[in-house]
């Protein structure tokens, strides 16, 4: 049997990309500057393409080959470019201020792994046997939920408006792990409808950071205190 | 066919307002594609009360009694709204509303061009059975209206807008995991990794087969998701300031149209929750959020300064009210939701449509700076503005009178105490503060403003609604009642 044929290389090829995923978000959470921020979120969405890529070739899915291509396509380069694009244009180099600094930042994001391990622990249903290929990905649960927890931090965490937009995404790629661990993915039209309003969202929110930009001269979305009661 | 043109009337007009150069060609296109959707509408609604329900494409696009109501009143808001725009923008650009370095034509063509957009996708999330797609259409409506939000590119504007795209975006996403969880939760199903997988009709009829501890987590991660949507406190700070901002005629659609689109979404994924895990699991986590958003709302409306904002706490107070008749439940509950989202959806885009007519003519939305009188300068604004609050804190004999006492009746009936006690405290407290607030900026002395024109598109489709809001207070067209017991038994599963 060659080793591309066997489930357990498969398992192992899935979990290392969505370890990587993880370590990826970690590093976002820890790095100060905005372009590796954003180049670091294109690699995290190529290895999910490539956790898609890897479970289509194994249970000889079409379907999740097209959402692994839509991931390479639009997040891993599509978005990233876009959003480079914009930040040439809007001209900030600057670093990204977090709230919080950031070893306590690393800490908390341990902490909330943690947490997304527990949580997964009860999507297992040991006693029924789980069938050997349905199996294949279903480890990589608790690495979605802790994308979506961090993200969700980051999101809180972070002042400047662009940055909170990577938070959202990086938020949602954990979202696409879920889909992808638990279910091999939604159904293709569903999916495909993620995709659209996610590039519409990043657009959208491009050029609102471009008009707060122009308007403001900051992106510190903590200024956008005008607005009470 | 019907379902077809529900969708494609709106979705059509947008772009073809966007070539339409010309200001009179883009407001006929709109008022003319809001016509044809709510004729559409109406059909589908006659075509649900004799069917039971419709579908197209292997059930891809699915109508019951429920979302043929939900259709129906968004296409009814849409066209009045659409009406109301063309004197209210009119009005804006003769006065320079637009700013000086504002482009005039530019600036309708946007809210032309986006506003059908938006009612599409709103009408997308009604017919949608999937529930995947329903979440990508709910999301739609979020990023068609961001920039109907920043219409005006002021300050505030933007970071309205910006609030806007980014709790809701935070929101949905979490809506989006209960989504992929409901999935899970049927993957043991026979035929749960097709396209109908994840279709409601498919689920609810084997909700008790799905997996209980998942589906207990979706209901929850769904249940802050759309409730963001519809401004359940605590997620409820976009609100205020979105409405605020963005200009009347769309803010009216966002209260009245958009929040019945969440609500819409909470239901479903209610009728499934309830299924398999009964009643009381939903029910219970649906009043603790509607109260919240009652209470919340109160203070807010006690010390508002605002009267867009007010109205805007008032939005969230209802959204409460309907989270909490639907957390109540059974038929008399079902039937009182029903019942309160058509009602609150005619008084309460009513009240924005006179919001409206007061900024134009004062060109403040501050109490203090108007200081009264405003059924004197406009007796037509002014007596309807008093009517639909009056109609809309729940004053008999107007209709919402009616809903809300029949959710505490539900509420005795299935015997929350504690619960039917705060209902009826909270909605004392708005009452006070609305009526207080808006007694204060209708009656007394004449302004010393001079009295504006009558603009025949503004006021004409005030006074319609208005003719709507009475008339339902009194006598519900048979057909009509006949949809919403429909929608109330789709909630029930009768």
């Amino acid at each position: 049997m060659s080793i591309f044929n066997n489930p357990e290389f498969g398992d192992k090829l899935v979990t290392l990309m969505a370890a990587l995923a993880l370590v990826l978000q970690i590093a976002m959470v820890a790095q100060r500057w905005l372009v590796t921020n954003i180049r670091l979120f294109s690699a995290q969405s190529f290895a999910l393409a490539a956790v898609a890529g890897v479970i289509a070739w194994f249970t000889h899915s079409p379907h999740v080959y097209i959402a692994a291509f839509l991931t390479l396509a639009v997040k891993a380069i599509l978005v990233p470019l876009l959003l480079e694009r914009l930040v040439d244009r809007i001209e900030i180099r600057q670093e990204i201020e977090p709230i919080i600094n950031t070893p306590l930042s690393i800490v908390i994001s341990g902490a909330l792994t943690l947490v997304a391990y527990i949580v997964a622990d009860s999507f297992y249903h040991p006693e029924e046997g789980p069938p050997a290929a349905a199996s294949l990905g279903h480890n990589t649960l608790a690495v979605a939920i802790s994308l979506f927890l961090i993200g969700f931090f980051m999101m809180l965490n972070r002042r400047k408006a662009l940055t909170q937009v990577l938070a959202l995404l990086s938020l949602e790629n954990g979202l696409f792990l879920a889909a992808i661990s638990l279910t091999y993915g939604m159904p293709l039209i569903v999916e495909i409808g993620v995709f659209f309003d996610l590039l519409v969202a990043v657009l959208v929110l491009g050029i609102l950071v471009f008009r707060i930009r122009e308007t403001f001269e900051s992106m510190d979305v903590s200024k956008l205190r005008r607005l009470r009661g | 066919m019907i379902l077809l043109a529900l969708l494609f009337i709106p979705f059509a007009a947008g772009p073809l307002s966007y070539f339409m150069r010309e200001r009179r060609r883009m407001e006929r296109v709109n008022v003319g594609a809001f016509a044809a959707t709510l004729v559409a509408a109406i059909a589908l609604a006659r075509r649900v009360l004799r069917e039971g329900s419709v579908s197209l494409w292997d059930g891809f696009l699915y109508a019951d009694a429920l979302s043929a109501l939900v259709a129906l009143l968004t296409a009814g808001v849409a066209l009045v709204c659409s009406c109301y725009a063309v004197g209210y923008l009119r009005e804006d650009e003769r006065s320079g509303a637009f700013g000086e370095n504002g482009d005039a034509a530019a600036q309708l063509r946007k809210y032309y061009c986006l506003t059908p957009m938006f009612v599409s996708a709103m009408l997308l999330v009604t017919l949608a059975n999937n529930l995947g797609v329903m979440w990508v259409a709910i999301e739609l409506t979020t990023l068609a209206s961001v920039f109907l939000v920043t219409f005006y590119g002021k300050l505030t504007s933007l970071e309205a807008a910006w609030k806007y795209a980014i709790i809701g975006g935070v929101g949905l996403s979490m809506a989006l995991f209960g989504t992929i969880l409901t999935y899970y939760s049927g993957h043991k199903l026979t035929g749960s990794d097709t396209l109908a997988g994840l279709n409601w009709s498919v689920l609810a009829t084997q909700a008790v087969h799905l997996d209980k501890t998942t589906m207990r987590l979706a209901f929850i991660l769904c249940l802050l998701g759309y409730g963001t949507k519809a401004g359940l406190a605590p997620m409820h700070t976009w609100k205020p300031d979105a409405y605020s901002e963005a200009p009347v005629p769309a803010a009216a659609i966002l209260s009245s149209a958009m929040l019945n689109c969440a609500i819409y979404g909470l239901v479903r994924v209610y009728i499934l929750a309830a299924r398999c895990l009964g009643a009381d699991f939903p029910g219970n986590l649906l009043l603790l959020f509607g109260l919240l958003s009652m209470g919340v709302s109160v203070p807010f409306v006690l010390v508002q300064k605002n009267f867009r904002r007010l109205l805007a706490y008032h939005t969230i107070d209802h959204a409460g009210i309907m989270a909490t008749a639907l957390g109540v439940g059974g038929p008399l509950g079902s039937l009182a939701l029903m019942l309160h989202m058509t009602f609150h959806t005619v008084a309460k885009s009513l009240l924005f449509l006179c919001a409206g007519n007061v900024w134009q003519q004062f060109k403040t939305d501050l109490f203090h700076k108007i200081k009264g009188g405003v059924i004197r300068a406009m007796p037509l604004t002014g007596g309807v503005f008093l009517m639909a609050i009056l109609a809309i804190i729940g004053m008999p004999p107007f209709s919402l009178f009616q809903s809300e006492f029949l959710i505490v009746r539900a509420a005795f009936e299935a015997g929350h105490y504690l619960p039917s006690a705060l209902f009826v405290l909270f909605g004392a407290g708005v009452f006070a503060g609305a009526l207080l607030h808006v007694g204060g900026l209708v009656l007394g002395p004449a302004p010393a403003e001079p009295p504006p024109g009558w603009l025949p598109w503004r006021e004409t489709s005030i006074l319609a609604l208005a003719a709507v809001l009475v008339v339902i207070g009194f006598w519900l067209p048979a057909p009509l009642l006949e949809l919403i017991r429909g929608a109330a038994r789709v909630v029930t599963g009768g």
